[in-house]
């Protein structure tokens, strides 16, 4: 279990970072302003329910930046600074520093979203909304899974290259692909597939699934489908096959957590320091 | 069983060979010194050990294991002062040798460690703000804890005043005395000389010797140097001193001539340039230095 050793002196690490701290205040703040702006926006008695999918937009665009900026320095950063040798010169695997410091970064993550979560619900709640607990824990586990799975993919840049200049333009990169202008792609895809005889003016559903197995798509379809309601649409609509709905988003988005994390650890561990 | 053994060991970056082809055996117990400039492909062997290089070719192993095998195991036994290595800046010295003692799953009284290796005062301050020799002092400290079996220093005056140096000797010297094995990598020779039992020698990435410190300096070719100062140190007179049997080599130094030649011969060449019609003022002789061994092995690749 030595990774724990290695997550706690992360944490401390992380917590001692007057940057990490405002940016981790700022994901917190937003979803407790969220909580007290619901009221003023077209919810006259909202619920728990209510506040996760007005919420979903912030998240959406918040939650990725700050993954991404906590995970994509994680490895490199240390590397080429050589913090890296100084942790490896202790009995520690590869595995116990990648496995200590994504969960780290992932609890630093989640710590923020869960306060600022619970501080919005119980915002939400008074004076003429409600407050319901098995929504909030479940709203608070979809969102800090999708925290993770950007720490996750941050942390897979930053074992794959020795440059935090490559590092960070790498996480840009997926910031500006996955956040910005994946929402945008969808006609892209459906012309490219109709060009190859594949597609005919709508997606099929093997594209679809594709298409929407980025975390971001995910993620609000997690919301869509468990919290608002939503039973329209090519993934949620009763004509959509199960594979398109949001059991299979969540699963996608563990996917998504441990997967590149993982990819990044066997990158790591084959590698010279 | 050695505390470190290569068979072959061989690393390649590329076209680039750093290390050729090292065999090497450090037993148990001594205080080992492994000699070269910086680039001769010392921290490669030593990154090798610590599993942060993974070896082209050979095996590498400790207290025999294998070093890629068993790392975890290996460093288990291990305390490392790494090279290149940088400290977590925002954590304090006092959090450092915690973490260290965590990590090895030992109790310590961090004062006491920070005290042994002069960083008392500093100890709740972040390390951040440690001068480099501070830092170097710290990670010691933190190489000590836990009693490792095989400590590994790689450079580790560098950056010490000399009374850091000092007192990085004596540590080296207790921890050999409580069992340790040490060992020590450094591009200074009189860091290697003052406190090492044998030494190896790294050029170009060969281990080009290995021996005691006495046992090098009598097999440094000519052994004897002598310096003759003289009326007219010209050139024309080296030819006479190396038509001398015996005598390996002459050159001008500073206005004298400087010889290499067994004891036994210095008279012969005394007597030569008395022959030639110099006037010799003054001589002198120098016992090689590890200096002139160590230029010696390294100039043309070796024996």
């Amino acid at each position: 279990m030595s990774w724990t050793v290695v997550a706690r002196k992360e944490l401390r690490d992380v917590w001692g970072s007057r940057r990490t701290r405002w940016l981790l205040g700022a994901v917190a703040f937003a979803f407790i302003a969220g909580g007290y702006a619901i009221v003023l926006s077209g919810f006259p008695e909202p619920s728990s329910a209510d506040y996760a999918s007005y919420m979903v937009g912030v998240v959406a665009l918040l939650v990725p930046l700050v993954g991404l900026l906590l995970g994509h320095r994680t490895i490199v950063g240390e590397r080429a600074s050589g913090e890296m040798t100084l942790l490896l010169s202790l009995p520690y695997d590869r595995l116990d520093v990648v496995v200590g410091k994504f969960l780290a970064r992932a609890i630093a993550l989640g710590t923020a979203v869960a306060v600022g979560i619970l501080g919005g619900a119980a915002l939400v709640n008074y004076p003429f909304g409600s407050f319901e607990a098995g929504t909030v824990a479940a709203y608070t586990l979809g969102t800090v899974l999708y925290g993770a799975a950007f720490v996750g993919v941050g942390l897979a840049v930053s074992t794959a290259t020795t440059s935090t200049a490559v590092a960070s333009s790498a996480a840009f990169g997926v910031f500006f692909l996955f956040v910005v202008v994946w929402s945008q792609l969808r006609g892209v895809f459906v012309a490219a597939l109709g060009y190859l005889g594949l597609a005919d003016g709508r997606l099929p559903t093997w594209a679809l699934f594709l298409y929407g197995a980025e975390p971001g798509m995910l993620y609000r379809r997690l919301v869509d489908g468990f919290f608002a309601g939503v039973e329209q649409g090519p993934y949620l609509g009763p004509e959509a096959p199960w594979f398109l709905g949001e059991w299979v988003a969540a699963a996608l988005l563990v996917v998504w957590a441990l997967g590149p994390a993982t990819l990044g650890y066997l990158r790591f561990r084959s590698t010279d320091l | 069983m050695p505390a470190i053994q290569t068979h072959e060991l061989s690393k390649r970056y590329g076209d680039v060979t750093a290390v050729d082809r090292v065999d090497l055996t450090v037993e148990e117990g001594e205080i080992f010194g492994f000699l070269g400039h910086n680039g001769a492909g010392k921290s490669t062997v030593i990154n090798m050990l610590l599993d942060f290089a993974r070896p082209t070719e050979g095996q590498v192993e400790v207290f025999g294991m294998d070093c890629r095998e068993h790392s975890v195991d290996v460093r288990e036994r291990m305390g490392v002062l790494p090279e290149g290595y940088d400290v977590y800046d925002r954590l304090t010295g006092r959090q450092h040798l915690q973490f260290a003692a965590e990590s090895k799953g030992v109790e310590i009284e961090p004062m006491s460690i920070a005290e042994r290796v002069g960083i008392r005062d500093a100890v709740d301050r972040r390390a951040g703000d440690y001068s480099k020799g501070m830092a170097q002092r710290l990670v010691l400290g933190m190489a000590l804890i836990g009693d490792p079996d095989l400590l590994i220093l790689d450079e580790p005056t560098s950056g010490l005043d000399p009374g850091g140096a000092r007192r990085m000797r004596e540590i080296i010297h207790e921890e050999n005395e409580r069992g340790a094995t040490v060992f020590f990598s450094s591009h200074i020779l009189e860091q290697i000389e003052a406190v090492c039992d044998r030494v190896g020698i790294m050029h170009e990435g060969r281990l080009q010797a290995v021996d005691t410190i006495d046992a090098l300096r009598e097999s440094a070719a000519g052994g004897t140097k002598l310096q003759i100062s003289v009326d007219d140190p010209s050139e024309t007179h080296l030819d006479t001193i190396e038509a001398v049997d015996g005598v390996d080599s002459a050159w001008i130094e500073d206005e004298t001539f400087a010889v290499t030649c067994p004891s036994d011969v210095k008279m012969d060449v005394l007597v030569a340039l008395d022959a030639a019609g110099v006037d010799v003022l003054d001589f002198s002789t120098e016992e090689p230095s590890l200096e002139d061994l160590f230029v010696e092995y390294t100039r043309e690749g070796g024996q």
